[in-house]
This record gives structure tokens, sequence and C-alpha cells, in this order.
């Protein structure tokens, strides 16, 4: 696979604060930011509890606002975009992946892999397609017809991974996504990260806690009340070793 | 995968909670349903009531006031009558029972004249008119009290002493069911002749049939004409005015239907508001997984209430199904007959669609807050609530 001629940044994040409000208190979270991906990219953040991953993670896709500074994800800037907009730019350009997986618990598996494509103006015949593509890319072709409940944690994990690369977004972000599963299926989470990274040139942000898994993605990023710490190019980045 | 397919499966998720929800739509719709039923009714027997010609005469000073039997060969005479009836309430106890249907002493040779949309077997209508005890009844009483042709039907006296021993001789088919049984008046008037008991030649009201239409009008003013300044003076209406009169004896009902169903719509919508908003409540995160994933407010929106306006419309069409079976049981049920005399399926109309939109504008109306407050949620604070 040829890695992607385009160079411009996916994610540009410059001079970002971001503080919570509640009542008279500003508790402040994320105190001057800066972070650039670029395509192929693979980061890994790490930090304590409580040290701005997931609200970084939340600004960059699109879920929240910055207070001040600049997020600019795929060429757009969302701190200027709509909230309406912001729903249509990240059904078409990020993935999203949660530690609790997150799937509609009266949908099946082959549906809730189609939810984020039912946004979409594709026909019905492409869907079908994209979805089964999704499911045997994770593994799971032949369990389209199951619900979450009569899948394990891991498959459950594997089948929202499903869910975030079916609309074939340009960004996957992912929030503790082994932080609910044992060492096996957590290993095979990460397999499968590295591999839509790898194969399919996804551009991926992962918080993780685990040293190890952080280790399997080329960069990982150290924060601590909300600033960074370290932004470290992981030399042996195969993926292949735990 | 439609939106409507993720509703539906939304509506069997927490199955006794929506079929609750459901039930208490379907009973109070139910209710809705026999009670406009009842107006759709009235409605209905008012068409019916003009299309016969006929009038209805009654003494000046209301039902319960005598009507003497003379009065009614002076208004055959007149020349927009075709023929008249005297049609009395007798009111008797029936095996114990407390007046269990309706009873009429009328006069054999010309009630089914004056009734001529009523259909009777020749052979039981020349019983009816040979037998001074014979009676015919309405072929769904029969059928309810299993009465067969030849059986003995005795009557205690309630308003008359006088105990009636009468047989059935005939049945006879109406339009709607009347409940009804007639006797011959010339029977129980001998009877009370014979015993001295008074009252005796008291028509109770009559009944007669108008050559035209046009006649209908001309005849009440004539009538009453007639009689003013007799002992006896007499009011006539037409049977669709007389209908009416009958129908304001239980107040306004209209009027009492529309309260009744408006409390019962509110109640309603606060008990399936209540049921959306727990829904709702525990799908916090999965409404911020769908917003992330890029579902727009609208979408959220339609989510929500499409939920409660499905649970909302199934319950009432269960309920306006087991409305309209209420309305059936209703008119076959002799007490009842008279109050619901028309066969459910002559009633069906645009009335119905009306309380299948009421069952929507429940949903609808229920499911607004709670959908609103599913679209205005934040993703962030939803997300959050798993971590
Ligand atoms: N929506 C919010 N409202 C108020 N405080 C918040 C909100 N989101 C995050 N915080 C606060 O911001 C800090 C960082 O949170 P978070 O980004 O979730 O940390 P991490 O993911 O690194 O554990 C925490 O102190 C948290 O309580
Ligand atoms: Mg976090």
């Amino acid at each position: 696979m040829s890695t992607p001629s385009n160079t411009d940044p996916v994610v540009l994040v410059r001079d970002v604060y971001k503080e919570f409000r509640k009542g008279e208190t500003v508790i402040p979270v994320l105190a001057g930011m800066d972070l650039e991906l670029l395509p192929g990219d693979y980061l890994a953040m790490m930090g304590p509890s409580g040290s701005g991953k997931s609200t970084l993670l939340n600004l960059i896709a699109g879920l929240d606002k910055p207070t001040s500074g600049s997020v600019i994800v795929c060429g757009q800037d969302l701190g200027k975009t709509s909230q309406s907009a912001l729903a249509k730019w990240r059904s078409r350009h990020v993935g999203f992946i949660f530690q609790m997986y997150n799937l509609i618990p009266v949908l099946t598996a082959y549906e809730n892999v189609e939810l984020p494509l039912t946004l979409t103006p594709l026909s019905r015949k492409q869907r079908v397609e994209q979805v089964k593509t999704a499911l045997e890319i994770v593994g799971l072709g032949d369990r389209m017809d199951h619900y979450p409940r009569q899948l394990s944690g891991g498959q459950e994990q594997r089948v929202s991974i499903a869910r975030a690369i079916a609309t074939d977004p340009t960004l996957i972000v992912a929030d503790e996504p082994t932080g609910d599963l044992d060492a096996k299926s957590g290993n095979e989470i990460l397999e499968l990260m590295h591999r839509l990274n790898e194969e399919f040139h996804k551009t991926i942000i992962m918080v993780t806690h685990d040293p190890s898994a952080a280790a399997r993605a080329k960069r990982t990023l150290t924060m601590a009340d909300g600033r960074l710490v370290s932004d470290i190019q992981n030399s042996t980045a195969t993926g292949t070793t735990a | 995968m439609k939106l409507l397919t993720y509703i539906w499966r939304n509506v069997r998720r927490n199955k006794l909670r929506s079929g609750l929800t459901m039930l208490s739509v379907a009973f109070s719709l139910a209710l809705m349903t026999i009670l406009y039923g009842y107006l759709a009714m009235q409605a209905y027997s008012q068409r019916e009531a003009t299309k016969h010609d006929r009038i209805v005469v009654l003494n000046k000073l209301g039902f319960a006031a005598p009507l003497p039997i003379a009065h009614i060969g002076k208004i055959e005479k007149l020349d927009g009558i075709t023929c008249a009836t005297p049609y009395s309430w007798f009111g008797g106890n029936y095996k114990g029972q407390r007046s269990p249907f309706a009873q009429f002493s009328v006069d054999p040779q010309k009630v089914f004249d004056v009734y001529s949309e009523f259909d009777i077997p020749d052979d039981q209508l020349a019983a009816f008119k040979k037998q001074r005890q014979g009676c015919v009844a309405d072929k769904s009483l029969a059928e309810a009290m299993k009465w067969k042709i030849g059986d003995r039907i005795p009557l205690e006296g309630t308003i008359y002493q006088q105990d009636l021993d009468l047989k059935l001789v005939g049945t006879f088919e109406a339009p709607g069911n009347t409940g009804s049984l007639w006797f011959n008046w010339n029977y129980l008037d001998e009877e009370l002749k014979n015993s001295g008991a008074g009252n005796s030649g008291n028509a109770g009201s009559v009944q007669a049939k108008c050559t035209s239409a046009k006649a209908v009008a001309l005849m009440s003013d004539e009538i009453d004409a007639m009689f003013a300044n007799s002992d006896y003076a007499t009011r006539t209406r037409s049977e669709a005015a007389f209908q009416q009169l009958f129908a304001s004896f239980l107040g306004d009902v209209q009027s009492y239907i529309r309260y009744i169903s408006m409390a019962v719509v509110f109640a309603l919508t606060l008990v399936s508001a209540t049921a959306m908003a727990m829904s709702m409540r525990e799908r916090i995160t999965e409404i911020a997984v769908l917003k992330a994933i890029g579902f727009s407010k609208q979408r959220v929106l339609a989510l929500v209430l499409g939920e409660s306006t499905m649970i909302a419309i199934l319950g009432g069409l269960v309920g306006i199904v087991m409305g309209l079976g209420g309305l059936h049981l209703l008119s076959s049920v002799p007490m009842a007959a008279s109050l619901f005399p028309i066969p459910v399926i002559e009633l069906a109309g645009s009335w119905l669609w009306g309380l299948v939109a009421v069952a929507a504008a429940i949903g609808l109306v229920s499911g607004i807050t709670p959908a609103v407050l599913a679209a205005q949620q934040s993703v962030v604070d939803g997300l959050r609530q798993v971590v």
C-alpha cells in the first residue's frame, strides 16, 4: 500500500484552552495545547486520570468546542462550525470507538454497523457491501445477526470498530478501547487498530492507560494537568509485539 | 435498516412499560369509542327518524299524562295521516327482573303499517292480529332471551296493577335493535276494565305515519290545534324531534362526553409522557452515541416522537377495536339496546379516524418534552456518564 501523497495535517490543534463552568466556578482543563497529526499517524495519548485526554479527544472529534485557540481537522475549523454542521461533518470524517463499546442493544451487529451509513446518501446495495466488508475486516462476518448481548466484550468492541470504519472516515478516535477488556481480547483490538493504520491508512488517536498498548502506536503523547508533558516517536512501532 | 425499524425495536425494548402505556391508552380510547359511538348512534337515529314520515303525539303535560284512545280515530281521519297506533310503555317485571326489556302495548292491526320498514313474516303477523294474548318481539331480543315461538312470557305489572300472560307468536326485524316487545293494547285495556283497576282507555302515546315528509309538519300543528281545547290537549312532534327530546333527558350528553374525553386525554398524555421520560432517562448514553455518530437533532427528535406516537397509536387502535366490541355487546344486550340501537357496522365513519388522531396526538404531545430534552442533550455530558 502506498503512503498518501497529501501531507497537509489531518489534525491541527493550536494554543487550545478549554474550561468548564459549573455555576460560579471555572474548571480549567486544557491550558495551551498544541498538536499536529499527519495523514497515517497513529497517536497514543497517556496521562493520569483527569489530565484532559478525553477533553482533547472530544475537541478533535468535533464533539465539543475549545474556549480559545483553534482546532482544525480535515481542513475544517471546528470552533467556527455550527452544531448541526458539526454533526454532519462527524458522520463523514470521524469514526468513534468507546471504552464501553456503546452498541445499540436493540440492533443486531449488522444494523449497528449500518447505523452511521443511514446518514449518508449511499444506496441500499452500497450500504450492504460496506457493512459486510467492515464486519469481515474485524472478523465477525459470521455474527452479523447477533445482538450485542449475544456477543462477548471483545466481539462487541470489534463490532464497534466495524461501525467506526463503515463510513470510511479519515480519522478514528478511540477513548480507552481496551480499558474494559481482558488481555487477550484487548490484544485483538490493538491488532485491529494496527491494521487499520497500516493497511487502510487511517489516522488514529487512541487514549490508553496501558504503556504496552501505547507502545504499539507510532507516537506517544503524555499529558498532565492539561498540558503536554512529552511527545515521543515510538521507534519500534511494529504493532506485532505485545 | 430504516429509522422505523429502530423505532419499532425501541417500542418493544421495555415490553412491560410500553405494554402498560398501550393498555392505558387502549382503555381510555375504548371508553371514548363507546361515548362517541353513542353520539354517532344519536346522529344516525336522527337521520333514520326523518326517513319514515312519522309523528309522535303525547299529552301536552308530558310522557306520564294519559292520552284517550278516542284521539286515535280522530287523528287517523286527517288527510295527511296514513295510519296510527297507540304506543304505551308497560314497564313490567319479567321472572323477578325489574323491567329487563322494553314492552309496549300497540294496535296489532296497524303497528306494522306505521313501522312499515320493520319485517315480520306474514303468518306471524296474522297470528299477532288474531290472538288476543299474542305478542311479537325484536328478533335480537328473542335471541338474547332464548325465546321460541309459542313460549309464554308472563309480565308482572308495575305501572298498571295488572299482570299479563303473553305468548310469543312472532319476531320482527328492525333496521336497528329496538330491544322491544309489542303486545295487544286491547288485551291490557280489557283486563284493566274487568278488574276495575281504573286508568283504562289510555293510549299512552300515539305513533302515526304521515302521507309525506311535507305532511309531518302540517299534521303536527293540525293535531295540536284539534285537541287544544279538549281535556287532553296534545303536543305532537316529528319522530326525530321526539328522539331528541328523549335523548335530552340524559342531559347535555354531548358536553359531558367532551369534558370527560378532555380529562381522559389530559391524564393519558401525562401517563405516557412519564413513561417516555423514564425510557429516555435510561438512554442518555445511547442518545449521546447517536449524536456523536452524526445523528442530527431532528433525527433524534423523530426517533423519540416516533416511539411515543407508535405506542399511543397501537394502544389507540386496540382501544378502538375494544370499544367497537363494547358497542356491539351493548347493542345486543336487551337492557342497553334502547340506548345503543344501531349495529356497529352502520356506525363506522370519520369519527373513528378522529379517535385515531386523538391517540396519535396523545403520543406526539407526550413525546415532545422527552424528545426535545434528548435532542438538546450535550453529547459530551452524555458520554461522560459511562466513564
Ligand atoms: N463536561 C464537563 N463538565 C465539567 N467538568 C468536566 C467536563 N468534562 C471534563 N471535566 C473535567 O475536566 C477534567 C479532565 O477530564 P477528562 O478530559 O475526562 O480527563 P481524562 O480523560 O484525562 O481522565 C476532569 O477534572 C473533569 O472532571
Ligand atoms: Mg477519559
